[in-house]
């Protein structure tokens, strides 16, 4: 084989010996270890298969005898947002409106509504007013009206009431929240209710005064009353209070969902509920793709123009990172898109390009200054590595803080731009970094090929010649270091003596 | 390439030309707060809000069975159209722009809901009380209705309606035709005169019971005569549906929305600066939040400048600018922060360390901003409308966040540096002299 086709790698050859044996031949041409073509060759195979997985696997739909596979990029996969996929809407309506402060009521029920739905992972769902007592809700990615009942509920009214005195004890203002668990103790599902102070209070007031009577439950819906138990009281109970009945799993999530929207600052009734087209058709989701694919394109062509082999690099790396992001879109379930979410991702694409070509241009830089395509190769990612950590840092902040404290759609924006940018990061500094590595080890001794050039000082330097001269001049320094270190500790050694001598001389005079 | 390299490898000398460059955004706000000022006295309004801020109104049109997937964009197209000219009792005419329509239900419940927001200049009450009502009529009038596609052929009118015809109908026709004849043929000449007796002349075609064949003598065939045709011969169709009566919707941006995300971006900017402090400096912090804001504001700018309606999707705009245009700044500091370190800095004002550094980094600044236009310009081009509402004002932010980061951030960074030694001016000069000296020594001792 050629000596110039071999593969060469300096690290894996270890400074000192490539430097020796280049001295005992012509400086020109060092010699180093080849390295293993066959395993780099491998190598690039295994990113090749994984990649055409990953896209078979992200955008062919599939069938395995009956069950289809639907790939991450489809509607099946990712939840979609109102505008693209409809959902449903219900509009409540205050049952009483001549309280006081209705106005900042209604606006305080309205937030509540909208929190209720992001925690139930629907931060795309919108809750506006309209007209006066009326709240309309609509929520995106459910298919049926009945949907929307089990995830803010129909709301309803609880009442603790005493049997013998027919006195309320608690009313849902004194509720704070309610959840569904099983409990052992009580031979089935029971909703737990948390009780505000004053709640915990009056419950425990109540309780004491009236032990071995009975307490009954009551929930209205709708102008319904329903008494859904009536214990007995065996002993005065604080904190909360749990409700016990024949509940299955999906009944007492139900009551629960229902408690809670009944303790919203103004009682609310459900006047209608319907399922909504989305209002973007088929349209925004196809143009949006071939946006994606004609930008994607036009990206890789200008990297490739500009960058060449690294850029043929970053390339593949971009389309790892785009199979990465659609699994990422597809499994984490807070993340509904939207037209804007659209953009948003194809965006992305263009900024997880950044990354590679301030790599690039540092190689670029490194190499213009004489060293060989390897070590500017890792010199160019060693001393880029800190310019991108820095800069994505900031990126991640803003993104944390806006899902800390952002509301609605603007924590799923935030969400899905934080994926990208952590994606991106991966991608670019490790992806195409191996395979740029391992396009450097097939050749490295075409400039061209990189689209590298020498500064004016270094013109006549060859592409890989210079290892020898570099590594020459690093020993030299290492040399000069270790020497004036080992002076160093001669001196030191030199001066602990004679301070030595002049103390057993001191001593010695003293004691004379 | 290489025309462009040479172009870009020349030394502008950014940094020194500091109150040329601030000029520019200057100018753009400038620009933008007198195109505000303006537009606050003739449109109303000095930015143009969507109904996500604003709020609007909104109105059900409910079609029951009527409405298919098919002719849901007919139904639309026909909504906005009677929407854009709406006149209320008085005769004065009203033009609303549709903001949104969602079809909603299925089957006989089957509607659509229409928002829009308020006519600019409209009061509250004037909207409530007068235009929605209004609108409500238009469109009880119009989409309620049964209208006929009018064909005029050598010696027959064809009038074919969307739905089948049954008997009665067809006798009311006939008397609706008759009835309106004379007005047809005084007030727009049409000159329509019945073969024979109306029960002879006005038939119900036999192949699809969806059209009225009138014979008559040989008809003018002008718009005018057409849409008369077809206005004289609309049929009420009771069981077609109702308007709800218009309703004010509230702003899907609230005011909580909007503290919140104010609040996590001002926070997020004090963490930045204080990451960016510990890092770098904090003078390069500033900087780089100074450049954020600028970008911000050029983005606020530009939607006020071409009146580009502000909704949910702008914050969404903003809050990628935010995070992108930085990381292009920090490039440029990440390489202040090698040259300060270097050798050479000792005899370098921070004017030259920033122009080096600019200049060593703008190939790479001016390509990674290339690669992400390139994607928002394909949106911007391909994508549909609303998409391309979100594409605007990011293209605006990427290319107001390239220049900051080149132009304004490093020069802010010299200016900082240079306030900060002028503390100790007199000291400084001495001291660079005499750094030059010994460096100069240094130099003649290697010689």
């Amino acid at each position: 084989m050629d000596k110039r086709t071999s593969l060469t790698e300096v690290e894996s050859t270890g400074a000192s010996g490539g430097v020796a044996e280049s001295k005992l031949r012509e400086p020109a041409v060092p010699s180093r270890k080849a390295v293993k073509k066959k395993s780099t060759i491998a190598k690039l195979v295994i990113i090749g298969v994984l990649l055409v997985v990953g896209l078979i696997f992200a955008f062919c739909p599939m069938q395995f005898g009956f069950t289809n596979y639907y790939p991450f990029c489809s509607k099946e996969s990712i939840s979609l947002g109102l505008d693209l996929q409809g959902g449903v809407y219900a509009v409540y309506r205050a049952t009483q409106t001549d309280t006081e402060n209705f106005e900042s009521k209604m606006e305080g029920t309205r937030s509540s509504l909208e929190s209720l739905l992001v925690s139930k992972g629907y931060p795309e769902a919108t809750v506006v007013r309209e007209g006066e007592d009326r709240i309309r809700v609509e929520v995106p990615d459910v298919e049926d009206t009945s949907a929307i009942l089990d995830i803010i509920g129909e709301p309803a009214e609880i009442s603790f009431v005493l049997d013998s005195t027919k006195e309320t004890v608690l009313t849902g203002e004194d509720v704070v929240g309610a959840q569904a668990f099983y409990s052992a103790n009580d031979g089935g599902y029971v909703v737990s209710l948390e009780l505000t102070t004053r709640g915990q209070e009056k419950f425990f007031e109540a309780t004491s005064n009236h032990i071995n009577e009975k307490m009954s439950i009551i929930v209205t819906i709708g102008g319904e009353s329903n008494t859904i138990s009536s214990p007995t009281i065996n002993s005065a109970i604080s904190g909360n209070a749990i409700i016990s009945g024949n509940f299955t799993s999906e009944s007492a999530e139900r009551l629960a969902n229902q408690i809670m929207s009944g303790t919203f600052d103004v009682a609310l009734e459900l006047k209608e509920s319907e399922t909504i087209s989305p209002t973007l058709g088929n349209d925004a989701l196809k143009y949006g793709l071939i946006a994606g694919i004609v930008g994607f394109v036009l990206v890789i062509a200008f990297i490739c123009v500009v960058y060449r082999m690294l850029g043929v690099a970053a390339s593949l790396a971009l389309l790892i990172y785009v199979v990465l992001y659609l699994f990422f879109l597809a499994v984490l379930p807070w993340i509904q898109l939207t037209l804007p979410g659209i953009a948003g991702i194809l965006l992305s694409i263009g900024m997880a390009v950044d990354a590679n070509i301030i790599i690039f241009e540092r190689i670029k830089d490194e190499y213009r200054n004489g060293k060989s395509i390897m070590t500017a190769y890792h010199a160019g990612f060693k001393k880029a590595l800190f310019a991108i950590l820095d800069s994505n840092v900031t990126t991640v902040i803003a993104c944390v803080l806006l899902l800390l404290l952002g509301t609605g759609s603007i924590k799923g924006f935030a969400l899905t731009l934080l994926v990208g940018v952590l994606l991106s990061l991966f991608t670019s500094l490790v992806v195409s970094r191996m395979l740029v590595k391992c396009f450097i080890n097939l050749n490295s001794y075409n400039e061209k090929l990189y689209h590298l050039k020498r500064g004016k000082q270094y013109a006549n330097l060859s592409a890989d010649a210079t290892d020898a001269s570099i590594m020459e001049v690093m020993q030299r320094e290492e040399e000069k270091k270790k020497q004036e270190k080992e002076e160093k500790q001669r001196i030191k050694e030199l001066e602990k003596s004679a301070r030595k001598a002049r103390r057993t001389q001191e001593k010695g005079g003293e004691q004379a | 390439m290489k025309i462009l390299n040479n172009l870009l490898e020349k030394d502008y000398r950014i940094a020194e030309k500091r109150k040329v460059i601030f000029v520019i955004p200057l100018v753009i706000v400038v620009v933008a707060a007198i195109l505000m000022v303006v537009f606050n006295f003739t449109l109303g309004s000095p930015l143009n809000l969507g109904t996500d801020f604003t709020g609007g109104y909104s109105i059900d049109v409910k079609l029951g069975n009527k409405l298919t997937d098919e002719n849901y964009d007919e139904y639309c197209r026909r909504i906005e159209d009677v929407m854009s000219v709406v006149e209320d009792e008085d005769g004065k005419s009203y033009s609303i722009k549709v903001e949104n329509m969602q079809k909603q239900g299925s089957g006989d419940s089957s509607a659509i809901h229409v928002k829009y927001p308020a006519v600019k200049g409209v009061s509250e009450t004037e909207m409530i009380d007068v235009v929605n009502p209004a609108i409500r009529r238009a469109l009880e009038n119009d989409i309620l209705m049964l209208i006929p596609d009018v064909v005029i052929e050598a010696n027959t009118i064809k009038l074919t309606y969307s739905e089948v015809l049954v008997e009665p109908a067809v006798i009311e026709q006939r008397k609706v035709f008759v009835a309106a004849l004379s007005a047809l043929n005084d007030e727009h000449s049409a000159g329509i005169v019945l073969d024979g007796d109306a029960e002879t002349a006005i038939t119900l075609s036999e192949t699809d019971n969806k059209t009225l064949i009138v014979k008559c003598s040989a008809v003018g065939d002008t718009e005018e005569v057409k849409s008369a045709i077809a206005d004289a011969m609309r049929i009420n169709d009771i069981y077609s549906g109702s308007v709800s009566q218009g309703d004010l919707v509230g702003a899907t941006v609230s005011t909580e929305l909007l503290f919140n995300a104010i609040l996590a971006v001002s926070l997020a900017l004090v963490f930045m600066l204080c990451y960016i402090g510990l890092r770098f400096q904090l003078s390069s912090g500033l900087a780089c939040i100074i450049a954020l804001f600028h970008d911000i504001i050029i983005m606020l700018c530009a939607m006020a400048i071409f009146r580009i309606e502000i909704n949910n999707t702008f914050i969404a705009a903003l809050i990628t600018i935010l995070g992108y245009s930085i990381n292009n700044s920090i490039i440029i500091f990440d390489r202040v922060r090698e040259n300060r370190n270097s050798i050479f800095a000792k005899n370098m004002t921070p004017e030259e360390i920033a122009n080096k550094s600019i200049r060593e980094t703008i190939l790479r600044s001016i390509n990674t901003t290339i690669t992400t236009l390139i994607m928002m310009l394909m949106v911007a081009i391909i994508g549909v409308a609303d998409i391309r509402i979100f594409a605007f004002p990011i293209i605006i932010g990427l290319i107001a966040g390239t220049f900051s980061s080149i132009c304004i951030a490093p020069s802010l960074w010299a200016l900082f540096q240079r306030v900060g030694k002028n503390k100790d001016k007199s000291n400084f000069n001495v001291k660079k002299k005499e750094v030059k000296a010994k460096t100069d020594k240094d130099v003649k001792a290697i010689a």
